[in-house]
């Protein structure tokens, strides 16, 4: 069930597998571009060996060594120079991989949004309306959006580098007096207590995310314009910091409850990480000093010193740990997309002419709902015809366009094309003979042109274009416009861009209809944001270019049901009335009930209406 | 909403942004300062002072008991300094920065909620207003950060100078003089970086926009519908080659800086030069001790972490936190251009609403979207708008509202000029129901009432006289929309647009606002939506917008406005018999229910 799913994802202890989805995010930039890796881990490399173990352990024992012995100054004077020579190598390695990183991690960014596009696309539409899938989405292309597959490479690098540079002190200190590990060693405790840590954090973060999110959201809808003038004119504002400060309130609590435990893990870090290690080191020293004698003063200067580089080496390891860990949740998000499998699949069947359309009981519940959206629904669409569907609010039309361009498919029953189900179809060769044009329209920030044709065009292929835009209504407005049809929509980027109106915005969108080669159009309320004249001319031009062809639309001006060939009443997710005006009308039924309603604010006539349905 | 030219120092904006933190929370900041040095100097001073004690003990090889109190000395030391950060940490930081964060993010949204409506037409104004909102935790947190870090690294700078100084003040002449050598280039990094992310904020823009339009639920219909992809895709890849080569242009720049200040500081200076005079004075002028040796060594590699961090990390972080603060303060000092009156406007009875020779000009446009406006709307008269797609009718009503005030002329209530009462209080009076009206993720109670308490029958009674009869779980205090609740309900688009009417029918006050209140509803809501407007709002004055002129039929008094003049007025009756652009419009509209 796709309740318990939910629940168990948002559940804080649930394992991913963190090796499993680190290589896969490290295999996934990989293959973009091998040179983000690389650099990461050679920029980490030169960075860490410099500090840890050349800048402080080995650079002291060296000089120290020399000074003890009551070495040659020319000696001491050699070695310097010896390594400053490998510092400054060192150094420009360190930068020259850091400046490549920096420009292959935007191209990695690139590259992995084009796989995130290419996969967007083959969604199914029921995965945007699914919260719990919704929410995937979003925290994938937050790994791009935050950079996080460049703080896995960086992270991977840095366990790479800080084992090495362990490795290299631990091999100096053994060389001085093994025992001394005896202290160094515990601080590979930490790992564990950090990661234990880090869960705790996990979970503590975790139960704020409701408060974060009503945080958010109030954020939100203070700077929306939006909302701007309801909250204006309102007092609702008041409401929402209500909210905000319950979130806060709720968040303060939530820490609280958290701070004993975290408090009793970060002593215990403290405790393996640094009391033992310092305390345990110079506890020994100060022995050997004062009774084996056994100690020298740069021998003593290396071990505090690599205290401090075993210390700094295990903490950036650790960080690194807890980094892929948290990355590694994100990965799962990530790896979940890709692997995602549209229940919509394709068939192969070219859609040749349109011929018929038919619903055959078909029935249909949207996942996770209780109800029915569409109950045993037969109907039939012939080539040509001109079809109307008419019902109040919430009866299922939107939903029956939805099924008929296979955006969700019918539970029960099956929908032919030509005859066949449409599932044997090819989806984008179905989709294409479709023109589509729907009550949440939306355009594009790409040119007026662009808008209407969906891909780049030539000089010819505008003139397309233009007599679309014509036809819809707008092509005055747009050829006023200093660019023409080649003004970009929305000021969002473009200074030179062009905001439209809610009207303006649909005329372009019905435009596409009107450029594109359909079979059928589908015309979810087109006019809805139009004004009386603009609405009759729209009527006018989807009469003109849908001539001879087929046509759906929903409306809820009956006007425009009139000159339909067949009228499709839908009530309830069921079919109520099917037939002409004329049929209908004789038939006094719902149609006819809500015609008269309509048209008597037009004819002036007296209705009486029980309002109890 | 004038821009300040004289813009503040890094200094005076971080100085007021602590202090801001500072009001909200005394403590914290003073916890921070204590914190960061018990966090940082210790461990510094040990490796400095600790080492140097134990090997000169050991040197002059007397009294060596002396080591174990210095061995005691450390370990108490290090013990007590974690203890008390880790305490101030998890019981007092965590807790005491969300609330700071809530009393800051507080001011600022009072802050906003009262901007101008202009405000968010204005794209840099806007932009800043965003980024000033979003930086505020940023602020407080990155804030709080470096003046912990700060604090700590000064003080052990200080302390481990004073330590060479004593062992040898050329070490520290030494030191200084790298340090001022290379010191300007942490500037021109913090600049390029600075640059660098303007720049691609411009960039990213646009590759986010495109982001977006794959990733929003509104627009995946019409990209499965049209093959637009292609081209979508390919426009977020030139704006994501545009950020390549940004990033190619700074980095390159930056990545060389940096490496040219390390390369000074850290190689030629503390692992050249400053060793070089050391193990001259040890090995050849024999003037300081090998403790002497390794104090210095290590001091100065103590002192360039410090410097490193005062001067590169710090300087370019505060400059462009510095720069975040004048963004914020500059918000908040913004002026309004909607200025209170000093009276408070009555609720009371409807009184006459008077429009004279109003025009109103959008900021930054050139042609006036409203000419010569005139007219006026007598108490309890249900007025109607109607006119082509940007005609002015919207427009007018936002200024009927204040939420714009006229370039010319003035609207007059009971013959009192709006400007002359508060805000507040005039806005009160009226109920409004926008086109793009937005229900807010709160119960469907507080969604109606618009406020914290509402009256449950009336909300109840105004949810049926705009015909909303969806079920609801837990009645009017369900939650609405998902945002953060999974139980919220979801309404369609009709419905939602039914609970923005009953706001309307619940607001006690004389006056109603309605913008194409039935673009959404199907004829029957439509329907029972202009009884019930006649109904329930018979003593209230009423102007609202339609496209639907069957909805205009019984309005008392029809403006037909375009191009921002009103055209032609009169009732449904007379404007008919007119036979103008309303009867034009109307008989398109009746032709087909004839």
């Amino acid at each position: 069930m796709a309740r318990t799913r939910f629940n168990e994802y948002r559940d804080p202890d649930k394992k991913v597998p963190v090796f499993k989805n680190v290589m896969y995010a490290l295999k996934l930039v990989w293959q973009t571009d091998k040179r983000l890796l690389i650099c990461s881990f050679v920029n980490m490399s030169a960075d860490m060996i410099f500090s840890v173990f050349l800048q402080n352990i080995l650079f002291l024992k060296v000089l120290l060594g020399i000074i003890d012995a009551k070495g040659d100054f020319s000696e001491f004077v050699k070695n310097l120079v010896l390594f400053l020579v490998l510092s400054v190598v060192i150094k420009a390695i360190n930068w020259t991989s850091n400046y490549i990183k920096q420009v292959s991690v935007k191209g990695v960014l690139k590259g992995l949004n084009n796989k995130v596009f290419a996969k967007a696309i083959e969604l199914d539409v029921s995965c945007y309306e699914d919260p719990e899938f919704y929410d995937k989405y979003q925290r994938a292309t937050q790994i791009l959006a935050w950079g996080m597959f460049d703080s896995v490479c960086s992270n991977a690098g840095s366990i790479v580098a800080g084992i090495i540079s362990l490795i290299l002190v631990i091999g100096t200190v053994t060389s001085i007096n093994p025992i001394y590990l005896l202290f160094l060693l515990p601080v590979s405790l930490v790992f564990a207590v950090e990661l234990y840590k880090s869960k705790l954090v996990y979970k503590r973060d975790k139960s704020m995310t409701t408060n974060d999110r009503i945080k958010a959201y109030v954020q939100r809808t203070v700077f929306l314009k939006d909302y701007s003038k309801d909250m204006r004119t309102s007092n609702i504002f008041a409401v929402l910091m209500d909210r905000f400060t319950a979130a806060i309130d709720g968040n303060v609590k939530i820490l609280r409850n958290y701070g004993v435990k975290l408090f009793l893990y970060s002593m215990v870090s403290s405790l393996f990480s640094d009391f033992i290690p310092t305390i345990g080191t110079y506890a020994l020293a100060g022995y050997q000093f004062v009774f084996t004698k056994q100690m020298t003063v740069s021998a003593f200067s290396v071990v505090i010193s690599s205290v401090n580089a075993v210390q700094q080496a295990a903490m950036r390891v650790a960080q690194s740990f807890e980094g892929l860990s948290r990355a590694a949740f994100y990965f799962q998000n990530l790896r979940d997309f890709f692997d995602y499998e549209p229940k919509i699949t394709s068939g192969r069947l070219e859609c040749g002419e349109f011929e018929s359309l038919e619903f055959r009981n078909v029935s249909f519940r949207y996942p996770s709902a209780k109800k029915n959206s569409i109950t045993d629904l037969s109907f039939r669409i012939d080539k040509g015809e001109t079809v109307a569907l008419v019902g109040v609010n919430g009866a299922g039309k939107s939903t029956i366009v939805k099924l008929l361009l296979r955006f969700y498919d019918a539970t029960e029953g099956e929908i032919l094309y030509n005859g066949r189900n449409i599932k044997e179809y090819d989806l984008k060769s179905l989709r294409t003979s479709y023109g589509a044009v729907f009550q949440d329209y939306r355009n594009f920030a790409v040119s007026v042109f662009e808008n209407v044709l969906c891909h780049e065009c030539t000089e010819e292929e505008k003139v397309l274009a233009e007599t679309a835009l014509r036809q819809s209504g707008i092509w005055d407005k747009i050829s006023s416009l200093p660019k023409g049809g080649d003004t970009v929509l929305t000021r969002e980027f473009e200074n030179d861009g062009i905001g439209l109106s809610g009207g303006e915005n649909q005329k372009v969108s019905t435009a596409r209809l009107f450029a594109k080669d359909f079979q059928f159009a589908v015309l979810d309320e087109p006019s809805s944001a139009l004004d009386p004249i603009a609405e009759y001319n729209m009527y006018q031009s989807l009469i003109e270019v849908t001539k001879g062809k087929t046509v759906l639309y929903i409306s809820h001006r009956l006007s425009s049901a009139v000159l339909s060939d067949k009228i499709i009443v839908i009530g309830g997710g069921k079919l109520l009335e099917m037939g002409s005006h004329a049929e209908l009308m004789a038939k006094g039924g719902e149609y006819c009930r809500m015609f008269t309603l309509q048209s008597s604010s037009y004819n002036g006539k007296e209705v009486n209406e029980n309002e109890e349905d | 909403m004038k821009k300040t030219k004289n813009e503040h120092s890094m200094l005076s904006n971080i100085i007021f942004f602590v202090k801001l933190i500072f009001k909200a929370s005394p403590l914290l900041v003073i916890g921070d300062f204590i914190w960061g040095i018990l966090t940082i100097v210790p461990g510094r001073l040990i490796s400095v002072i600790g080492v140097k004690y134990i090997i000169d003990v050991v040197a002059e090889g007397e009294r060596l008991e002396r080591i174990f109190w210095a061995v005691g000395a450390i370990a108490a030391v290090l013990v007590t300094s974690t203890l008390l950060s880790w305490l101030y940490r998890e019981f007092f930081w965590n807790v005491e920065k969300e609330k700071v964060h809530y009393n800051l993010n507080k001011t600022l949204y009072e802050k906003a909620k009262n901007l101008d409506q202009e405000s968010y037409d204005n794209p840099e104004f806007y932009n800043n207003f965003i980024l000033t909102i979003e930086s505020s935790s940023d602020n407080i947190q990155n804030l709080l950060g470096l003046v912990r870090n700060y604090v700590g690294n000064l003080i052990s700078l200080l302390a481990v100078a004073g330590v060479l100084l004593t062992i040898d003040p050329i070490c520290l002449v030494i030191i200084l003089v790298f340090i001022g050598g290379f010191l300007p280039l942490s500037r021109k990094i913090g600049d390029l970086q600075m640059e660098r992310r303007i720049d691609n904020t411009k960039f990213h823009r646009r590759s986010d926009y495109f982001q977006r339009i794959f990733y929003l639920q509104e627009y995946c219909k019409e990209v499965r519908m049209n093959d637009i992809s292609p081209i979508l895709m390919e426009r977020y890849n030139d704006a994501a080659d545009d950020v390549i080569g940004n990033q190619r242009k700074y980095c390159k720049k930056i990545s060389s800086l940096y490496m040219v200040q390390e390369t000074g500081i850290q190689i030629l200076g503390f692992m050249f030069v400053l060793p070089l005079y050391l193990g001259y004075c040890v090995l050849v002028k024999e003037s300081i001790t090998p403790g002497d040796f390794v104090a210095a060594f290590n001091g100065a590699h103590s002192i360039a972490i410090s410097i490193n961090f005062l001067t590169v990390w710090a300087v370019a972080v505060f400059s462009e936190r510095g720069k975040m603060i004048e963004k914020y303060r500059e918000f908040i000092k913004a002026d309004f251009r909607i200025r209170d009156g000093e009276k408070k406007a009555e609720k009371g009875e409807p009184k006459e609403i008077k429009i004279e020779n109003l025009s109103f000009t959008y900021p930054g446009n050139d042609a006036p979207t409203l000419k010569n406006i005139n007219l006026t709307i007598k108490p309890y008269e249900k007025i109607a708008l109607v006119g082509y797609n940007g005609a002015g009718k919207t427009t007018l009503t936002n200024l009927i509202l204040r939420l714009y005030d006229a370039t010319d002329g003035g609207v007059y209530i009971d013959g009192e000029d709006v400007r002359k009462v508060t805000i507040e209080s005039h806005r009160n009076r009226f109920a409004a129901v926008f086109q793009d009206f937005q229900l807010f993720s709160c119960s469907v109670g507080e969604n109606v009432a618009l406020d914290r308490e509402y009256d449950e029958k009336k909300v109840e009674e105004a949810l049926r006289n705009s015909g909303f009869s969806k079920e609801l779980k837990k009645g009017i205090s369900t939650e609405l929309l998902r945002e953060f609740d999974d139980e919220g309900q979801m309404l369609s688009g009709g419905e939602s647009q039914k609970v923005a009417i009953a706001r309307a029918f619940y607001k006690d006050c004389p006056y109603v606002i309605l913008d194409e209140p039935s673009a959404n509803l199907d004829p029957v809501a439509e329907y029972n939506l202009n009884q019930a407007m006649l109904d329930a709002a018979a003593n209230k004055t009423v102007i609202f917008i339609s496209h639907r002129l069957s909805t205009t039929v019984n309005a008392d008094r029809i403006y037909v406005m375009e191009k921002g003049e009103i055209i032609e007025s009169g009732s449904h009756a007379e404007l008919m018999a007119k036979g103008g652009t309303y009867a034009y419009m109307f008989n398109l509209q009746a032709e087909k229910y004839r």
